[in-house]
């Protein structure tokens, strides 16, 4: 053999290095930013890294395995009923009960994947959307365990004396960011991990063609469960830590969010782990940024009231015309443009 | 057996719109492959043009003319300005995914729907108004004793049923009713046959735009309007062309009478928080036991 093709070598990442890296990076970012901010924005920022994680189980869904789901939001209610419940009934303590979130609506995706891998685009879309409408009614319906339209109230509780003494003043605001980014730090990790390795070529397979991802022994039914149970778990853990901001009851996971969940992923990218981060970004600020320019216009308030949803809107349909892979799409463009 | 009556009757009325809404549905998922989750949004916009003009002084029958106008004109638009660039992307990695080209147009439909919305907040400031029908809603009376079934109920039915007939004669007997079924069933060799696919495709949107938007205007009268009033007819229209079978269009008519039927002895002999919890169980039930649907052909997947 003189000078022969050398064989193909799979690479086979080791899971930590890279990954690892950008789930701190991700963390001192939010940690950095939130110095910067004032108290609201501060809070907004943990609505950011809290949604993130609903927003990552899209992108392991649609984007990864092509699934698409209009009742995350459902799902995200069910790990919020089940970590309240947890704390108000049993007493358990809030770490817990996050983490036994993460269990219960997996067993939820569980069940929901048995269903949807029979389904496939507008009937999973359909199904799902019924889901999102009837879950939280079910928190109506069982009105004594529930607490019906009410519902429990929850919170982050005060940070303890030892982070105090470390940190110095640690005020409510800063100490739910605290609660929640180690979370959303993990979540990246497992996401980066999952689509990096064996179970993510698995599920782009069946995303890209089922038939030929069946010839190459992919058994399609099963992948199909396995990621609704590992999205499901990334929604559910999200749904708690978004219900400890104060509330867990049917009027804080509407169905609104399962769609303005699908609007982050999809306007940042649905491929992608950058554009889920820069589309919830936009979803949380954009309202803001909004309501700030049209102060300096005078706008009647009728109109202002929904100009955000009509942005968000427009830039859906914009975003699902001219450029479907999202903002993560069009950067890569761009790169790939430059080098050519 | 009075309520058992009224539950019949007012299931048979609710069934007439449901059916409608399934049959807007099944319309575009047979001509175009695309479930259209904004078509409730587009109703909910024409149905407030007609109130906007019956509060202008304008005649009931009027208004309805020109929501039903607007409701194919809105569908028309929906197909060309959107649905119709998007599927003939052939170039973009992105759609060229088997899964995400049904996706993809999902979540364009669920765009138009977000700014329908906000544009009849816009408009209308969102508020929540009545809307009037033609025929009082009061119970018939014959003699002394009242029937379970209102004039209203009477009246829907009666319309509902006009329209099926008229669908009906337009799909069997005139030229650009066979060549909408022709090109549902297999585009290709319709276009060989010197049909213009894209234009009855088009036409397919308008004709369930136009159901949709009577199926508003029948609505409303009970259930009042707002912007997000008809987001229940969404998921039961669903709902019904899935039980139905989401490519016959005389299964999406029957499944949304089942379902209003359902819905309807749900709410007299359970309670009306029931509904939503009763339409999932049923639609489970229906994807597990017969996921082709009542009438449906059983899907051949196409490699």
């Amino acid at each position: 053999m003189s000078k022969g093709i050398k064989p193909v070598r799979l690479k086979y990442k080791v899971i930590g290095g890279r990954s690892t890296l950008l789930s701190v990076a991700l963390f001192l970012f939010f940690i950095l930013l939130s110095k910067q901010f004032d108290a609201y924005n501060q809070s907004q920022l943990t609505n950011i890294a809290t949604l993130l994680i609903a927003v990552f189980s899209i992108t392991l869904l649609t984007g990864a395995s092509g699934q698409i789901s209009l009742g995350q939001g459902a799902i995200m209610a069910v790990g919020g009923y089940g970590s309240a419940l947890l704390v108000t009934r049993l007493g358990l303590s809030m770490w817990l009960a996050f983490v036994l979130a993460i269990f219960i609506s997996a067993l939820f995706g569980l069940f929901l994947g048995l269903a949807a891998a029979r389904l496939s685009g507008p009937y999973l879309a359909g199904t799902t959307l019924v889901m999102a409408l009837a879950i939280p009614s079910i928190a109506v319906r069982f009105e004594s365990f529930f607490s019906g339209d009410v519902g429990l109230s929850v919170d982050y509780g005060t940070p303890p004396t030892w982070l105090s003494n470390l940190l110095g003043e640690i005020s409510i605001e800063q100490w739910s960011l605290y609660v929640v980014l180690p979370f959303t730090a993990i979540a990246l990790f497992a996401v980066l991990n999952l689509s990096n390795t064996r179970a993510g070529r698995t599920w782009r397979a069946v995303r890209d063609n089922e038939v030929s991802a069946a010839l190459a022994g992919i058994n399609i039914g099963r992948t199909k469960v396995v990621v609704f149970v590992c999205a499901s778990a990334l929604a559910g853990l999200s749904g708690a830590l978004y219900g400890f901001r104060g509330l867990v009851a049917p009027s804080v996971y509407p169905t609104d969010l399962s769609l303005t969940l699908l609007t982050a992923a999809v306007i940042g990218g649905l491929r992608s782990v950058g554009g889920a981060i820069f589309g919830t970004f936009a979803i949380v600020f954009l309202p803001d940024l909004i309501e700030k320019i049209t102060k300096n216009f005078n706008v009647p308030e009728t109109i202002g009231n929904y100009l955000p949803s009509l942005t968000i809107g427009i830039l859906l349909l914009l975003t699902v015309i001219l450029n479907p892979r999202g903002a993560a799409g069009a950067l890569e463009h761009i790169r790939h443009r430059r080098k050519h | 057996m009075t309520s058992f009556l009224t539950a019949f009757f007012s299931g048979t009325a609710q069934g007439a719109i449901y059916a409608l809404v399934s049959l807007g549905l099944v319309l575009v998922w047979r001509g175009a492959g695309v479930v259209n989750f904004a078509q409730m949004g587009q109703a909910m916009f024409t149905t407030y043009i007609a109130s906007q003009l019956i509060q202008h002084g304008y005649s009931y029958w009027s208004a309805f003319i020109v929501a039903l106008v607007c409701g194919a004109a809105l569908g028309a638009i929906v197909d060309l300005g959107l649905m119709r660039p998007l599927t003939s992307r052939k170039n973009s990695k992105l759609l060229n995914s088997q899964s995400m080209r049904t996706t993809i147009p999902v979540i364009a439909s669920l765009g138009i729907l977000g700014v329908l919305k906000a544009l009849a907040g816009i408009f209308w400031a969102g508020e929540e108004r009545g809307f009037p029908s033609p025929v009082a809603p009061n119970a018939i009376k014959i003699g002394q004793t009242n029937l379970a079934i209102t004039g209203f109920d009477l009246f829907v039915i009666g319309v509902v049923f006009l329209t099926l007939v008229l669908t009906t004669i337009f799909f069997t007997r005139t030229g650009m009713g066979l060549a909408m079924r022709a090109s549902a069933l297999n585009p290709e060799v319709t276009r060989l046959s010197g049909i213009k696919v894209g234009s009855v495709r088009t036409l397919g949107w308008a004709i369930s735009g136009t159901a949709s938007s009577l199926a508003g205007l029948l609505v409303t009268p009970r259930t009042n309007l707002s912007p997000n009033t008809l987001d229940l007819l969404l998921i039961v229209g669903f709902t019904a062309a899935v039980v139905g079978g989401l490519s016959s269009l005389m299964g999406c008519v029957l499944g949304g009478f089942i379902l209003g039927y359902v819905i309807s002895f749900v709410n007299v002999y359970s309670a009306p928080e029931n509904v939503f919890i009763a339409i999932l169980i049923f639609l489970l039930l229906a994807l597990f036991i017969r996921p082709q649907g009542i009438l449906g052909s059983k899907e051949v997947r196409r490699v």
